[in-house]
């Protein structure tokens, strides 16, 4: 290998290493560590892994952040779905580049100030109630409960599943559903037996996405969901913010991460396997 | 008639999305501290405060230096992955690849933690470039792929036909690769720099006392209901959108390629 | 003459794959070469190998005397116009024709003018300002041959260059070459897979197949006497009998061929007999072969007849399409076909 190519090369890998592979195999070292009178100590016991595993409160949050990003991933999809079936099928592309790069734009707006002002939409004498007020609806109660996280989470990632979704519909090959509606199958039939199967991959790409950003957030859980019980990405802040309990801390950033990993290692060979097989 | 179904469908998802985006600026200029229907009256109050506040301002400081100095690393790091993957094969490539493109994979609370503890670990944390170097790691990915598919575009030989005309490996790669990709890297800058100047988590675990904008933001909702916030994230959403405006800009108008 | 480029046991792999096999070749100074064979013959390596883009895995390359193994791509003079032309679409078409002179660092005025020269020479002076995507393909091929020959090499390297051009603008082109390199003086190394381009253009053609040389020599030669079945049947429109050497003749499946050539009684031959040169007729005549007439294909004016005789040996047969009227080819019957007995080639033993 020559320098020219090396030049390219070597600096990312070193930096990469240094500040990506680094941090997270010291994460995993570090939930091994100990806490004495609040420093921390290099070392190798088991002590966090029990203390957290044994904890009901700590699978409570588990199971709860688990059914949260599952709820949400199938909400978003669903939710998405006609949407993208529209823009990929019924619509021209100058009009489908138009409404994509408009769902591009809240990626670049501070998700915490939408946050806040779903706090303020959605609160008890919010816009919202108000609204109802004058039908003479309501109040209901939306903030700190289940409702008010899947609304922030659905901020979050809707608008990346609708791009994901309308990408993978787009792609399909018109005249394979044009081949199915000339032989007969109805609009309903053609969506399940050629729409869906030929797009899977991508559907199932962007629920992933959708899964992995919801597990991980913390602000719509915390500001909207109030945090009862917390979230593992709320955990996590709690016992490294006020407790400095770094060690426990990376305990469930790990368990996250193995949840993560597995979700998304099933994910993608179930999206892939027929491809391959064939 | 279900195309007009599924018209309004797609209409109520953007309205779900907008949402917030609007009401956010909507409430900048309003009066009440907890806005409601009807709004309260027209004010600018609130961008007033703000405009007085110090701390918005060394916050404000913080983001442009944050987000300038990322954008550059990350694009430079962007562009050598991204040359390396269209030019070389080589073993573990798929390593070096997943080495780069993995950091967003990875939810920020946990980049955040991980981060924070080997900064310490190297002394590197609590440091206004601490943010620096986690926000390149973060956003170098994206910065990545955008030159990527511009790459895609080369006509293979054209590289060879630099190399042929007298143009030596590193003379090509200025004279010829790097005004090909012009319109992705400014694109990338762009990108970059406006990820960085939203990102909080990251920013907020290492950074120590150095508050970026978000991060300020971060912390005035955690106190209590204040529509300062909305001025702000006005404000930021501005700079953010001229910046993205101006990415796309770049990727969709040829007369943009022209050399200087 | 003295040698220019000479290519000396050239060997190229790509791991199992042999892309040029142990090629011998010597190119004088001012001659027009083309390399022509089916694609995945090697013919684009070798041109790459010439212009340093690909390094042999053995043999010497030496140009102009001086072997050139170890000389980077961007140290050679060996200027190349490309398949794909590989302008640059972010430079003017001055700018890209003024793109090797940057790079030896000629003065910025002294390039402007030879830039320009260039331009009015190949007639698209006017064309200087714009952007290369927005002009014709005709004159995008002149921009990349003025940006090929605006160092003044003494070799230029062609990798089938008008293979994206209408085929009037083929031809256009063709002279456009022909006497580029007449009045240059220089050597032109061509790499195409079209017979006309090849045979129109070059003083000598190189027939390559499977990574190896097939034959070497003028197009007329090539044409009339291919060296062995592959540059026959690559050649086209030339029919192969074989059989065996008799004291009458050759005795093929469709009879006793006779030929001037002397050959060993007893041995196998392959003989071919070139499309144009068979003559053909309504009226039986002696030793003449029958045939049925099969299909029949127009190219502008020339029509090339395909027939099959009794025992299912296919013939191709080409004449003026003026000649056509008097044989009535769609009333059936059969079809006579003779031919001078010097005509039939016979081919050296081949190693099929």
């Amino acid at each position: 290998m020559n320098r020219f190519a090396l030049a390219f090369r070597l600096p990312i890998i070193v930096w990469q290493i240094l500040f990506f592979l680094g941090p997270l195999i010291f994460m995993v070292a570090m939930s091994f560590f100990l806490v004495k009178n609040y420093r921390m100590v290099e070392a190798f016991e088991l002590k966090n892994w029990v203390k957290m595993m044994t904890r009901g409160y700590v699978w409570d949050s588990y199971w709860l952040t688990l059914a949260l990003a599952t709820l949400t991933t199938v909400a978003a999809s669903l939710a998405a779905f006609p949407a993208a079936f529209y823009l990929a099928f019924r619509t021209s592309e100058s009009l489908r580049r138009w409404v994509i790069f408009l769902l591009i734009i809240p990626f670049f707006t501070s998700y915490l100030v939408r946050t806040f002002s779903w706090y303020v939409i959605l609160a008890e004498s919010g816009v919202i109630n108000g609204i109802l007020g004058w039908l003479g609806l309501g109040p209901y109660i939306m903030l700190n409960t289940m409702f008010g996280t899947i609304v922030g989470y659905l901020t979050l990632t809707l608008p990346l599943v609708v791009i994901l979704q309308t990408v993978s519909l787009a792609n399909i090959d018109m005249r394979l559903v044009q081949a199915a509606q000339n032989l007969g199958c109805s609009s309903a039939r053609t969506l399940w037996t050629v729409i869906l199967p030929l797009s899977r991959t991508g559907l199932m790409i962007a629920a992933l996405f959708c899964f992995i950003l919801a597990f991980g957030d913390f602000v719509a859980p915390y500001y909207l969901g109030g945090s009862k019980p917390p979230t593992l990405p709320i955990l996590i802040i709690d016992t490294t913010k006020s407790g400095q309990q770094w060690p426990r801390a990376a305990v469930v950033a790990v368990m996250m991460m193995v949840t993560l990993f597995a979700i998304a290692f099933t994910t993608i060979v179930l999206a892939y396997r027929k491809r391959t097989s064939k | 008639m279900s195309t007009w179904i599924l018209r309004i469908w797609l209409g109520l998802v953007l309205l779900f999305v907008f949402m917030p985006i609007i009401f956010s600026v909507v409430f900048s200029f309003n009066s009440d501290r907890f806005p409601t229907i009807p709004l309260g009256h027209f004010t600018l109050h609130w961008y007033q405060t703000i405009w007085a506040d110090p701390d918005v301002w060394t916050a404000a400081r913080n983001s442009v230096i944050v987000s300038l100095s990322t954008c550059v690393l990350a694009t430079m790091l962007g562009f050598c992955t991204a040359y390396t993957d269209y030019r070389y094969n080589f073993r573990l490539k798929g390593a070096y690849l997943a080495l780069i493109l993995l950091p967003p994979t990875i939810p920020l609370i946990i980049l955040a933690l991980a981060m924070l503890a080997w900064l310490s670990k190297i002394g590197a944390s609590g440091q206004l470039w601490s943010i620096i170097i986690a926000h390149t790691v973060l956003t170098a990915p994206f910065a990545m792929a955008i030159i990527r598919l511009r790459l895609n575009q080369i006509d293979q030989d054209l590289e060879a036909a630099g190399w042929n005309l007298g143009a030596s490996e590193w003379v090509a790669l200025r004279a010829v690769v790097l005004p090909f990709c012009r319109p992705a890297i400014v694109s990338a800058l762009c990108l970059t720099a406006a990820i960085s100047f939203d990102e909080f988590a990251v920013a907020w675990y290492v950074g120590g006392l150095n508050k970026t904008i978000p991060v300020l933001i971060l912390e005035i909702v955690q106190g209590n209901i204040d529509p300062q916030v909305n001025s702000i994230g006005s404000f930021v959403f501005l700079t953010s959108m001229t910046l993205v405006v101006l990415a796309q800009l770049l990727v969709f108008n040829r007369v943009m390629w022209r050399s200087a | 003459m003295t040698a220019l480029v000479k290519i000396d046991a050239v060997e190229k792999r790509f791991g199992d794959f042999v892309a040029v096999r142990c090629m011998n070749l010597s190119i004088d100074q001012g001659e027009f070469v083309a390399i022509m064979g089916p694609s995945g013959c090697g013919k684009t390596t070798t041109l790459r190998i010439l212009a340093g883009l690909e390094q042999p895995t053995s043999g010497k390359i030496l140009i102009g005397g001086r072997v050139m193994n170890d000389v980077s791509a961007h140290q050679r003079d060996t200027p190349m116009v490309w398949q794909s032309l590989a302008l640059f679409p972010f430079l003017n078409v001055r700018e890209n024709v003024e793109f090797g002179l940057k790079m030896r660092r000629v003065a910025v005025q002294e390039r402007s003018r030879r830039a320009i020269d260039w331009l009015e020479r190949m007639e698209i002076a006017d064309l200087a300002g714009r952007m290369v995507d927005t002009l014709s393909g005709g004159q995008r091929q002149r921009v990349a041959l003025a940006r090929a020959l605006v160092t003044e090499p003494q070799l230029l390297l062609l990798d089938e260059p008008l293979s994206a051009l209408d085929a009037h603008l083929v031809i256009r082109m063709q002279g456009v070459l022909n006497r580029l390199q007449r009045e240059l003086g220089i050597t032109f190394i061509y790499v195409t897979h079209s017979q006309s381009e090849a045979f129109a253009m070059a003083d000598r053609v190189v027939i390559m197949n499977n990574g190896g040389i097939a034959q070497v020599g003028s197009p007329r030669d090539i044409y009339r006497t291919p060296a062995n079945r592959f540059v026959a049947e690559f050649v086209g429109r030339n029919n192969i009998l074989t059989g065996n050497a008799t004291v009458g003749g050759i005795d093929t499946a469709v009879g006793l061929v006779k030929t001037t050539h002397s050959v060993t009684t007893g041995s196998a031959v392959t003989l071919v007999i070139a499309a144009d040169q068979i003559a053909i007729s309504r009226k039986p005549a002696p030793g003449a072969v029958e045939t049925k007439l099969i299909s029949e294909e127009f190219v502008g004016s020339v029509v090339t007849l395909f027939l099959e005789a009794g025992d299912g040996t296919e013939f191709k047969v080409q004449l003026q399409e003026r000649a056509l009227a008097e044989l009535d080819i769609h009333s059936g019957g059969s079809f006579h076909l003779t031919w001078p007995d010097n005509i039939a080639h016979i081919l050296p033993i081949s190693p099929s």
